[in-house]
């Protein structure tokens, strides 16, 4: 009986659910509500098992004296200093708002310790999004490097100073791919493989002007916004559609239990 | 020769992350603007807030909080700039109970520079926890969901809220977004009470909107730091946005410069190695 | 004054009005559409309600646009109702209507405009079952190599080799995502597999009821393996609510504890890339996994395996090898399939210029 009452609650709450999505008569028409209401209510009594996992875990940590007690204490100290200030400031503003204009917790707690370390953590992305472009856009195959030109044409085509840039960004990378076929063309014996190579290494010469000072030149912004609005969207159609599938056939295994990991 | 080329294909992390650094504190502290073609989908919400009437009730949602203001606050001030000179009425709520300050502190200083009144121009409603239910109720009923403002003020007793039951009164939603909010307005405001919706977004999520501009179910999206600075420049109203414009600008060709040169190091090592 | 009311109302043009009880609605609510003419400048429409012909009418409604339709949601289920819209330009009423017949608002049983969702629902679950029948019978259902999913052993193997712990982060989602489903599969993969080479797993948790099924999960797979001995529950704990307070302190562990191998399966946004290049700073071996389409990109640029999308859904039937769960995969994939052939004939269809055909009005569903 131990698993059979959580499947059968399963099952009866995603068929109702189901049910719900076709039928507006009541009482099918506002179970998608009132499920949603439950489910808001159970989850924040579940937040003091989170609280209590918390700190059970870095209470532990301080009596046990392990290496990293000191972040714990901070932790724990933090916890309780923003829990009574905020209380306070409940009791004692006007509005009983821990973030209203007069109370001391909005303006020393939130807005110079909360907002900039919030920001700060966003901000951080930028130094990483640097790290992994130059780690990650490498001309390895053919697949990559039409990566690295389309991020690099996106790149170019959202800031005002693309225009400018692109043709002598353009003209760098292409007499860059230009100077690897012509090297890679010298150690190939294999006669038209060599002159395709060559081609291939003249082609990006000779495209250096038509594309990097006349298209995209003038073009560039336009261009992006189709990388974005063309290929970009169909691939990303593509995986929403599979994540789609395979969320409603994760949601009929989970109903009909064929899948349990979420329950013990 | 060939660890030199070593050294520019395995640039160490903290150079470049040096790099950025100076690369985006220089030119903001040089606080400078640049010149700016607004992208066409700014131009359309800039047009359709426009065309609204004076006197018409606008909704704002505050649907972000602190680590995506560099990018939201601007385009929320802006607007609020464009509401109030346009002497639209602003009502303000949120489904982040963390970004609140954030959207009241700014209507409130932006108000108070266009001698607007509390009750009667604007008003700000706060938080309800459930962002469907809440979306879906207020198409109903506004009050249903909000009986009072953020200071318990019946908002029966506010003029502004005296013209407004539910989104048939409101012509605008602007909904700036960090999540997954943005969905649930299309889903729910949208779909069900055709709420006209322009959202504001962050740069990451801006292409998950594109679907829904191209099937016409919003208006617009404002995405990311340029899409704040080409509204900053349409409203001749330059803030952090377009102050921001020559940093991004620096720094995209400055990762561009690093995409390149580990190329170069690349493909000459592995024609070393053949 | 009657001769003044007379002239007044003669001015008026009948107008057109229906009233029928709004579809597809759980009652309470009838419709009213009536037509404007293009030459009227409308400055407001009155909209009035009877429940008898012969009782005065109620002003309901005072629409101050040039709609031509209002919904009344006013109203009780089964009780008649009779309308009157007057329609006026400046303060000159030009127009005026009146329904004759009764309206009666009642509940609906089906949302006919959703017919198409439940005809796919139907054909979809359909090749479920039938794959997962076929499944019961023939047990090797094919399903290809996937990388990521092969790699979890190796990444395990390396970490213990190392003598470092692995770190499971199951991203931002709730446990009503299904993509907290889905890692919570392969947490128990992991599990398992680190029970047997007697390795810690350590998983921070971003709400507390993941924490709660993540530590029965990583139990069930220290059962499995036979070493429930070397389950540690304090190893999965509640971190905190908060997107970047989780990035900030997942990071901080990868530092400190400097994990041989790292998951980063479940939903996730925008902290991913940092909690991606953190791993790799550290010398990690990433697997990761997402269904949020603006995060991939990420993932895929940091981490040395991805699981896109539905390949993390199918990571329980992968790795499990259950018959039936094999069978929804096949299932899945023959629906795709289907849907397509559809997508390929609607754009053949708009590329020519067919319009306003079968498979447009099908799917409008809103």
């Amino acid at each position: 009986m131990k698993k059979e009452i959580p499947l059968a609650i399963t099952f009866i709450s995603g068929f109702l659910l189901v049910l719900a999505l076709f039928i507006p008569h009541k009482p099918f028409g506002n179970l998608e509500e009132i499920f949603n209401d439950w489910y808001i209510i159970v989850s924040g009594f579940t937040m003091l098992l989170g609280i209590d996992s918390l700190l059970e875990y870095n209470f532990k940590k301080i009596r046990r004296k392990e290496k990293d007690a000191p972040y714990s204490l901070v932790l724990i100290l933090s916890f309780f200093i923003t829990l009574i200030w905020g209380v306070t400031e409940i009791v004692r503003t006007p509005e009983h708002n821990p973030f209203s204009p007069t109370s001391t917790f909005s303006k020393y707690f939130y807005n110079s310790i909360f907002m900039p370390l919030q920001s700060t953590m966003f901000a951080i992305l930028s130094f990483f999004i640097a790290s992994a472009a130059y780690r990650a856009f490498r001309a390895k195959e053919f697949n990559s490097a039409l990566l690295l030109v389309s991020a690099v044409i996106v790149m170019l085509g959202r800031i005002p100073l693309g225009q400018g840039a692109a043709p002598y960004v353009i003209t760098v990378i292409f007499l860059v791919f230009a100077w690897y076929f012509y090297a890679e063309s010298v150690g190939i014996t294999e006669t038209g493989t060599k002159l395709l190579y060559i081609l291939v290494s003249v082609a990006f010469i000779a495209l250096i002007y038509p594309i990097g000072w006349v298209y995209l030149k003038q073009h560039i912004p336009s261009f992006a916004d189709w990388i974005m609005n063309v290929p970009q969207m169909a691939g990303k159609r593509g995986i929403m559609i599979g994540i789609a599938l395979g969320g409603i056939a994760m949601s009929i295994r989970i109903i009909l239990g064929i899948e349990r990991t979420y329950m013990k | 020769m060939t660890e030199f080329f070593k050294k520019l294909a395995g640039i160490d992390r903290r150079i470049i992350y040096l790099t950025v650094f100076l690369a985006t504190a220089i030119p903001i502290l040089t606080k400078k603007t640049m010149k700016i073609e607004p992208l066409p989908e700014v131009k359309k919400a800039y047009e359709y807030i426009e065309s609204l009437p004076e006197s018409s009730i606008v909704m704002v949602s505050i649907d972000y909080d602190a680590a995506s203001m560099p990018e939201l606050q601007p385009m929320l001030e802006t607007f609020l700039h464009h509401a109030f000179r346009k002497n639209l009425k602003v009502i303000m709520l949120g489904h982040w109970a963390l970004g609140l300050p954030l959207g009241q502190q700014a209507l409130e200083d932006i108000a108070k520079k266009y001698n607007k009144i509390y009750g009667i121009d604007y008003v700000f409603l706060g938080y309800r926890p459930g962002v469907a239910a809440v979306i879906i109720n207020m198409g109903k009923d506004i009050k249903s969901v909000f009986s009072s403002d953020y200071k318990y003020t019946p908002i029966d007793s506010l003029p502004i809220m005296r013209s407004v039951k539910n989104y048939k009164d409101i012509k605008l939603l602007f909904g700036l977004e960090a999540g997954a909010v943005g969905d649930a307005w299309i889903q729910y405001g949208y779909a069900r009470y055709n709420l006209p919706i322009i959202l504001g977004t962050t740069a990451v999520m801006t292409p998950d909107y594109y679907p829904y501009i191209q099937a016409n179910q919003v208006i617009s999206v404002i995405g990311g730091l340029r899409g704040a600075a080409d509204y900053e420049t349409l409203v001749e109203i330059p803030g952090q946005a377009s102050i921001g414009m020559l940093a991004q600008s620096v720094i995209h060709l400055v990762i561009i410069a690093f995409i390149i040169i580990g190329n170069i190091g690349f493909l000459v090592l592995r024609r070393a190695k053949k | 004054m009657k001769l003044a009311m007379l002239l007044f109302l003669w001015q008026a043009s009948p107008v057109s009005i229906k009233a029928y009880d709004t579809p597809n609605d759980a009652g309470g609510s009838i419709t009213i559409t009536w037509e404007l003419d293009s030459s009227w400048v409308v400055s407001r429409i009155e909209i009035y309600r009877t429940q008898d012909l012969n009782a005065p009418d109620t002003l309901i409604e005072t629409l101050f646009k040039p709609e031509t339709q209002f919904q009344d949601l006013g109203v009780t289920d089964k009780k008649p109702y009779y309308y009157k819209v007057l329609i006026y330009q400046g303060d000159t009423l030009v127009a005026e209507g009146r329904t004759t017949e009764p309206a009666i608002s009642t509940q609906q049983w089906f949302n006919s405009r959703r017919l198409s969702v439940l005809i796919i629902l139907l054909i979809y679950t359909a090749f479920l079952l039938y794959f997962i029948m076929r499944a019961r019978v023939d047990k090797n259902l094919f399903i290809r190599k996937i990388a990521g999913l092969e790699a979890i052993d190796e990444a395990v193997g390396r970490s213990t080799e190392m003598g470092r712990p692995i770190l499971y982060i199951m991203g931002l989602g709730y446990i009503s995502d299904i993509p907290t489903v889905a890692s919570l599969a392969i947490l128990k993969r992991v599990a398992y597999k680190a029970a047997e080479y007697e390795a810690d797993v350590i998983v921070p948790c971003y709400d507390p009821i993941v924490m709660v099924a993540a530590q029965e999960t990583v139990k069930e797979g220290y059962i499995e393996a036979g070493r429930p001995d070397l389950y540690k529950e304090s190893n999965i704990y509640f971190l905190t609510s908060d997107q970047f307070g989780y990035a900030a302190g997942v990071d901080g562990i990868m530092m400190r504890q400097r994990p041989g191998a790292v998951f980063l399966q479940g939903y996730f946004y925008a902290e991913s890339l940092i909690l991606a290049e953190t791993g790799h700073s550290i010398g990690a071996i990433q697997i990761s996994g997402t269904t949020a389409v603006t995060q991939l990109p990420f993932f895929i640029a940091s981490t040395d395996y991805t699981l896109i999308g539905e390949e993390m859904y199918a990571a329980s039937a992968y790795l499990s090898r259950d018959a039936l769960s094999l069978g929804t995969i096949k299932g899945e994939d023959y629906i795709k399939m289907v849907l397509v052939i559809i997508i390929l004939i609607g754009s053949l269809m708009e590329t020519f210029g067919i319009g306003n055909h079968m498979l447009i009005n099908f799917f409008n569903i809103f």
